[in-house]
């Protein structure tokens, strides 16, 4: 394990974050890379790795952006790299449907606390606007990972 | 103590986890902590120099088209300012007659954004001004459409804008000609909702919105949208009204930001 092999593609996404993802926003809502990355170090590499480097790359995604509330970003992403951890090694094991059930799961999950925390005014005032805004943050950055799995199968990596 | 040591080996997943949750709930239970602006504000001219080159491609990009959507709105503007310096005057003998004062000063400083953010949302932005520039926290934020947030923190050379699309964003709002004022929130793409405005108003369709100069941040009279619905709050003494926003969020590359504000009627 080279420390070339996280700062490179680290830095990679960080830039493509930064100039991409204003391209590819569809109104309000945009791709969220560094999620992708995340969930792909932490099934190459287990649990540990995961949450620090989700914790790292969450830190620097809230200090280079803009975020309402600073800290948001290195708890859900290293809550998605503790549990994209367990499927570390586990594809030979479990059924390939389960697999990819759990990593939409685990991503679904992640948001579900992001929306949580960035519109809990919103729950209040309209719990159906709410669910719209989670739903679509999660499936717009669910359709790149979708499109990641032709390239780089995440099962692959496991 | 070394079972303790062997202990965080052992387990040193969970304790990692444990350990980036703690981390993590402490800085977002100290986001009102000054110390931490000046961090964000350091971070946000950082992420403006990166940027930089990026946005200089993207205004080339829009430079043309930009160019001929300002003539027309020039021509339309000059023959507005012709109509409007007579309205001056008839106003300003007007006011002679009731002896009445009012001298209202902007001091307005242009600014370009320089990034929208990373996150998956889009709530704020940078922009490529700051302290340098005379802008400070909680200062106004605006297009030529309308109100578009405010600074929440300042750097030296760049500044972090809470947008108005953001759900935790509020606005002290009155509703023209009615008088009414109320609270307005974001609700959708495009549409905001103003709360706490009295029953017995008469509010229609089409009605300006305006900010109402209560708040501490934002002068009286700044364009922030117009009507589009109203309904009765069903068991409340309040009315709902649905404001239709007029900037594009995804479009807009510059901003305008008060630093200064005096308004002063006698």
């Amino acid at each position: 394990m080279k420390w070339t092999d996280y700062i490179i593609p680290g830095v990679f996404v960080w830039l493509m974050q930064l100039i991409l993802s204003d391209f590819l926003a569809i109104e309000t809502v945009r791709p969220d890379f560094p999620v992708i990355l995340i969930l792909y170090w932490s099934v190459k590499n287990g649990r540990a790795v995961g949450t620090v480097s989700g914790f790292f790359f969450g830190l620097l995604v809230d200090l280079s952006g803009t975020a309402t509330f600073f800290g948001l970003s290195p708890l859900i992403y290293s809550i998605t790299g503790y549990l994209g951890g367990n499927l570390s090694g586990s594809y030979t094991r479990i059924n390939p449907f389960h697999f990819s059930i759990i990593w939409i799961t685990i991503l679904a999950f992640q948001f579900l606390i992001f929306c949580g925390v960035q519109y809990q005014d919103l729950w209040f005032i309209n719990w159906h606007l709410f669910f719209g805004k989670w739903l679509g943050t999660t499936l717009y950055t669910l359709s790149f990972v979708a499109i990641l799995q032709f390239i780089v199968p995440l099962h692959r990596v496991a | 103590m070394y079972g303790i040591y062997l202990a965080l080996v052992r387990h040193k997943d969970h304790v990692l986890f444990a350990l980036s949750l703690f981390l993590s709930s402490f800085l977002l239970l100290n986001n009102s902590n000054p110390q931490m602006g000046i961090i964000r504000g350091k971070a946000a001219e950082m992420v403006s120099f990166v940027s930089s080159p990026l946005t200089w491609v993207k205004s080339l990009m829009f430079l043309e088209e930009e160019n001929q959507l300002f003539r027309e709105k020039n021509l339309a503007l000059s023959l507005q300012v012709e109509s409007m310096l007579n309205l001056q005057k008839e106003n300003e003998e007007l006011l002679e007659m009731l002896d009445f004062k009012r001298q209202t000063k902007l001091l307005i400083k242009p600014a370009r954004v320089v990034n929208k953010g990373i996150q998956p949302n889009l709530l704020s932005i940078i922009i490529d001004g700051g302290k340098e520039d005379g802008i400070v926290k909680n200062q106004p934020v605006l297009t030529p459409k309308g109100v578009i947030g405010k600074t929440v923190e300042a750097g030296e050379s760049a500044s972090i804008v809470q947008l108005i699309t953001d759900v935790n964003f509020r606005l002290s709002v009155r509703i023209l000609p009615s008088g009414a004022t109320g609270i307005l929130r974001r609700l959708k793409i495009g549409t905001a909702q103003i709360r706490e405005v009295q029953k017995n108003v008469e509010i229609n369709i089409g009605d300006k919105v305006i900010t109402s100069g209560f708040s501490d941040i934002y002068p009286p009279g700044l364009p922030v949208g117009a009507v589009s619905g109203v309904y009765d709050d069903r068991g409340s003494f309040q009315k709902v009204v649905n404001v239709t926003l007029p900037n594009d969020m995804s479009a807009f590359q510059y901003v305008f930001v008060i630093i200064e504000k005096s308004n002063e009627m006698d």
